[in-house]
């Protein structure tokens, strides 16, 4: 019982999928490395290895400034449209 | 000569044509100073991620350009002097990852700016060029479909 895993298996989607290069524009694939108040993900819980999460991070901060992605959101946003912004 | 993108948030508040002609005035501040434009992407009116001065939506345009290094500060000023502009975002591509995604960029705007001139209705921007290419598959597929 000790060889038990705590969590499930992590594995970095974007290696995976071996990805080389991230667009900004893209939103909707940055949706993945976001929580629901658009903060970055920790690599913990999304599994991404250290060079994607790198790419990821620069990507986010990139949209971010292009008004892609917001920098915050607050209480009132979260209830009424977490997903509008992305449209 | 090194390669670049430039994704600039014309205001909301101008006319169609205005918002083109902004933009021609945004491409002709870019060759004016040497660079070459490789292909521009249209995104259209969109909403902001959050209000930029007062501002709810913008109408999103990227150029994809290659430029001397040293010219871009220049830009980048006529840029910040221009009021029909709420946000502008230049990207560098340097190392041969980025350069490689460039072109791929590039190659993907050119294949979207092509597409919906054969398909669609042609948008205020091109409108010359949009029509005559729009006019022939038209007239083409419509015996066709007889």
């Amino acid at each position: 019982m000790a060889e038990r895993r705590k969590y499930k298996k992590r594995y970095c989607k974007y290696c995976e999928a071996k990805v080389d290069f991230i667009d900004y524009k893209d939103v909707a694939g940055l949706r993945f490395s976001l929580s629901e108040r658009y903060k970055i993900m920790p690599r913990r819980l999304t599994g991404n290895c250290k060079r994607h999460q790198d790419m990821v991070a620069t990507v986010i901060k990139r949209a971010r400034a292009a008004a892609l992605v917001p920098y915050t959101v607050t209480r009132k946003q979260v209830v009424t449209a977490p997903f509008e912004n992305l449209k | 000569m090194r390669n670049y993108e430039n994704l600039v948030i014309v205001k909301p508040t101008l006319t169609a044509e205005e918002i083109q002609e902004s933009i021609k005035a945004i491409e002709e501040v870019i060759t004016s100073n040497g660079g070459e434009i490789a292909t521009t992407d249209t995104m259209g009116m969109r909403k902001l991620a959050y209000p930029i001065d007062k501002n709810e939506r913008g109408h999103f345009h990227v150029i994809y350009y290659s430029a001397e290094p040293s010219v871009i500060s220049e830009i980048e000023r006529r840029f910040r002097i221009n009021e029909e502009l709420l946000r502008f975002v230049t990207i560098k591509y340097d190392t041969n990852r980025e350069v490689t995604a460039w072109k791929e960029l590039v190659k993907k705007a050119l294949k979207k700016a092509e597409a919906p001139k054969v398909e669609a209705a042609p948008k205020a921007e091109e409108a010359p060029v949009a029509e005559e290419k729009t006019e022939a598959p038209a007239e083409e597929t419509a015996p066709a479909a007889e």
